[in-house]
C-alpha cells in the first residue's frame, strides 16, 4: 500500500491536535509502510523490532513534524534513524562478544538484500562477506568463519567495522 | 510479523495521545538570537565596547563578519536539524567554515613572513579573548542543545559539531565588539581557537546527550 501525501499528512496534523480516531488511523498506515520501508533494508526478524520502535519514536517526536512540510520524508528520517541505532547496536554487541548466537535464516531475508546488496557492496569484500553470512544469513560467528577463511576475530572485527561504514553510508543517503 | 503485538502498541499509544504544540524553527530563533544578545549585553556592560568600533580596521571587521557568518550558518544547520527529513540539507555551515579558513591560512602566512615572530605576536595578544568567547556563546550553546534535546537530530555527532560551532562562533563574534586588538595572529590563535575548541567539545560531549 503506498500512503497518500496529503492524506497522512492531514491525520498528523489531527493527531498533533490531540484527535486519538485520526491517531489510530494515522498509526496503522505507518505500521503498512514501515513494513514496507524495512523489508527492503534489513533482515525479516529485525522488522518487527524496527517497526515498533519507530512507531514509538514517532509517537515521542510527534511535536517535531511541522505542518508545512511533507508527512512521509519526516517519517522515513524517524524510520531511518531507528535502522542506523539498530546497526550500531549490531556492531556494539559484537564488541561485547554477543553476535555469535545463529538466527535462523528464512526465505524472506532474500528481499531484504534487495538495497541492501547495494550498500553492501560499496564496503571491502571482507566485511560484506562477513556481514552477508552473521547479519543476514544467521550464520553464527565460527560458521561464518569456516564459510569465509577468516579467522573468528576477524569476523567480528569485519562486522565492526562493516557496520560502521554502513551506518554512515546511510546516514548519508 | 507480530501484528497482534504492534495493534496492541498502536492502540497504547493512541489511549496515551495529548495534543502537541508543533515546534517552530521561528520560536527556537527567538531564543538564539536572545541568548547572542544576552552575552552581548553582559560582555559590553561589564567590560565595554571597543572605543573604534564604527571605524574598524578592514582586518578585523573582515575577521567579525567571517566568523559571524560561521555562526549564522551553523545555527540555522542546528536548529533545522532538529525537525527531521529525508533529503534535507544541513551542511551550509561547512562552506562558511571553509571560507573562515582564511583566517588561520593568513595568520600562519604573517607568522612565517618573518616581519615578527608568531609567538611574540601571540604573546603580545594574551588578553582573555579565549575564555571570553567560550563564555560569551554559552547562551547560544545552550538555547540550540535544549532545541535539539527536544527535537529529533538523525545525526547527533553532525548535530553535536554544529552546536559547538555556532556557539563558539557566536561567542567570538560577541567578543570582536570588545577587543581593541586588530592582530590576524591574535584574531585567528584566540577567537579562532575559541570556535575550534568549541566545536570540537560540542562533538565530543554532546552526542551521547542528543540521542533518542
Amino acid at each position: 500500500m503506498s500512503l497518500d501525501e496529503p492524506s497522512v499528512a492531514r491525520l498528523m496534523a489531527a493527531s498533533q491536535r490531540g484527535d486519538r480516531a485520526a491517531y489510530r488511523a494515522l498509526l496503522g498506515d505507518c505500521h503498512t509502510w514501515l513494513g514496507r520501508y524495512f523489508a527492503r533494508r534489513c533482515a525479516t526478524y529485525q522488522i518487527d523490532d524496527l517497526v515498533q520502535e519507530t512507531l514509538v519514536s514517532l509517537h515521542r517526536k510527534r511535536a517535531t513534524w511541522d505542518s508545512g512540510r511533507p508527512f512521509l520524508p519526516w517519517l522515513a528520517a524517524i524510520a531511518r534513524y531507528r535502522w542506523i541505532d539498530m546497526l550500531r547496536r549490531q556492531r556494539n554487541e559484537i564488541e561485547l562478544g554477543e553476535g555469535d548466537v545463529a538466527i535462523g535464516a528464512q526465505d524472506e531475508a532474500v528481499h531484504a538484500r534487495l538495497s541492501l546488496d547495494r550498500l553492501l557492496a560499496l564496503l571491502p569484500a571482507g566485511q560484506a562477506q562477513a556481514i552477508t553470512l552473521v547479519k543476514i544469513g544467521g550464520a553464527s560467528i565460527a560458521e561464518a568463519s569456516r564459510i569465509s577463511g577468516q579467522s573468528e576475530s576477524l569476523v567480528k572485527v569485519n562486522i565492526h567495522r562493516g557496520l560502521k561504514r554502513l551506518a554512515g553510508l546511510v546516514e548519508s543517503e | 510479523m507480530k501484528d497482534a503485538s504492534i495493534d496492541g502498541l498502536i492502540d497504547g499509544l493512541a489511549d496515551d495521545l495529548e495534543p502537541v504544540r508543533p515546534r517552530r524553527i521561528t520560536r527556537a530563533s527567538l531564543w538564539v538570537g536572545a541568548g547572542w544578545l544576552a552575552a552581548t549585553a553582559l560582555l559590553l556592560w561589564f567590560f565595554g565596547m571597543r572605543h573604534d568600533l564604527a571605524a574598524m580596521p578592514v582586518l578585523s571587521m573582515l575577521s567579525f563578519w567571517l566568523i559571524a557568518a560561521v555562526a549564522i550558518a551553523a545555527i540555522w544547520s542546528a536548529l533545522r536539524m532538529g525537525l527531521p527529513g529525508v533529503g534535507r540539507d544541513y551542511g551550509g555551515w561547512r562552506w562558511t567554515a571553509l571560507a573562515a579558513l582564511a583566517l588561520p591560512l593568513s595568520a600562519l602566512f604573517v607568522g612565517l613572513g618573518g616581519e615578527r615572530s608568531a609567538i611574540e605576536a601571540a604573546r603580545a595578544g594574551v588578553y582573555p579573548c579565549f575564555p571570553m568567547a567560550l563564555a560569551c556563546g554559552l547562551g547560544v550553546g545552550a538555547a540550540l542543545f535544549i532545541w535539539l534535546r527536544a527535537g529529533a537530530p538523525t545525526s547527533p555527532a553532525l548535530a553535536g559539531w554544529v552546536i559547538g560551532l555556532g556557539s563558539g562562533a557566536s561567542g567570538a563574534t560577541i567578543v570582536a565588539l570588545h577587543c581593541p586588538l586588530d592582530d590576524v595572529i591574535h584574531i585567528a590563535l584566540w577567537h579562532g581557537g575559541a570556535v575550534l575548541l568549541a566545536a570540537v567539545a560540542g562533538r565530543l560531549a554532546l552526542p551521547p546527550l542528543l540521542r533518542w
